[in-house]
């Protein structure tokens, strides 16, 4: 696993992070805003139900993001 | 973490039957969709989103349709998933020896170089994402612009999580020759 950014930032000033590396393809990105905007703000299960499948999923995959 | 990815990997190399049963647990929204989005649509809205952002890279021509299709194979192979596995993208361009070496890539001659660059790395995203090196992203890049890296390795995302969708609920194939799109039908 690097430790080093493989994608630069697009956006200029802003180092690389999850907005900036996907801002490489802004199609892609802006349907992706779209589609997790839409289901974290709207839906038919609660935020907090959510959020811990999320976080126990963000641990499986061992993302320290 | 390795014996992690691993039984992870032995899961998804076992028994097939219990991925093509054909039986979903619960029922489709509308059954004159495909099964994936008829299940899809029991919220519309997601639906029609998630569609328009599946189906980014095709319309948009944001990747080469080759390499999608490579990718979304090998990644449906690593998940046993007959429903996937069981769509063609008959546009992509690839002809039947590749189609027959994608299990089998890493020794196969038949592939360009930057096909085995995207093969290489969708052969580590479904159970071995942290084990995708240095140099095998250094290649990647040797073939493919920035937005194109990006938009393939959402792609590759996109195709490990929908066989991971297709799986948990059973769903049964729905073989097709069909173009990914925002406006088609969702196989």
């Amino acid at each position: 696993m690097s430790t080093i950014p493989r994608v630069p930032s697009a956006i200029p000033g802003q180092p690389p992070h999850f907005g900036s590396v996907m801002a490489q393809a802004p199609a892609v990105a802006a349907r992706f805003g779209e589609l997790y905007a839409t289901f974290w703000s709207k839906g038919v299960v609660d935020h907090r139900t959510k959020e811990v499948a999320r976080m126990r999923n963000a641990r499986v995959t061992d993302c320290g993001f | 973490m390795g014996a992690f990815y691993a039984a992870n990997a032995a899961m998804a190399a076992g028994p097939a039957s219990r991925r093509i049963a054909g039986m979903a647990w619960f029922a489709t929204a509308d059954e004159t969709l495909p099964s994936f989005e008829g299940w899809l649509q029991h919220r519309p809205e997601l639906r029609e989103m998630y569609k328009r952002f599946y189906g980014a890279p095709w319309d948009d021509r944001l990747v080469p349709r080759d390499l999608l299709e490579l990718c979304r194979l090998r990644i449906a192979g690593l998940h046993a998933c007959e429903a996937e596995l069981a769509i063609t993208d008959p546009g992509a361009g690839l002809n039947d020896e590749q189609r027959a070496a994608i299990g089998g890539w890493e020794g196969a001659d038949c592939f360009a170089p930057a096909q085995r660059a995207a093969l290489a790395l969708a052969e580590k995203m479904p159970w071995r994402h942290h084990e995708i090196d240095d140099a095998e992203f250094a290649e990647a890049r040797r073939h493919l612009t920035d937005p194109e890296i990006v938009a393939l390795t959402v792609a590759m995302a996109l195709f490990d999580a929908n066989c991971r969708l297709r799986i948990v609920f059973e769903l049964p194939a729905s073989p097709s020759a069909a173009v990914p799109s925002a406006t088609g039908p969702l196989h």
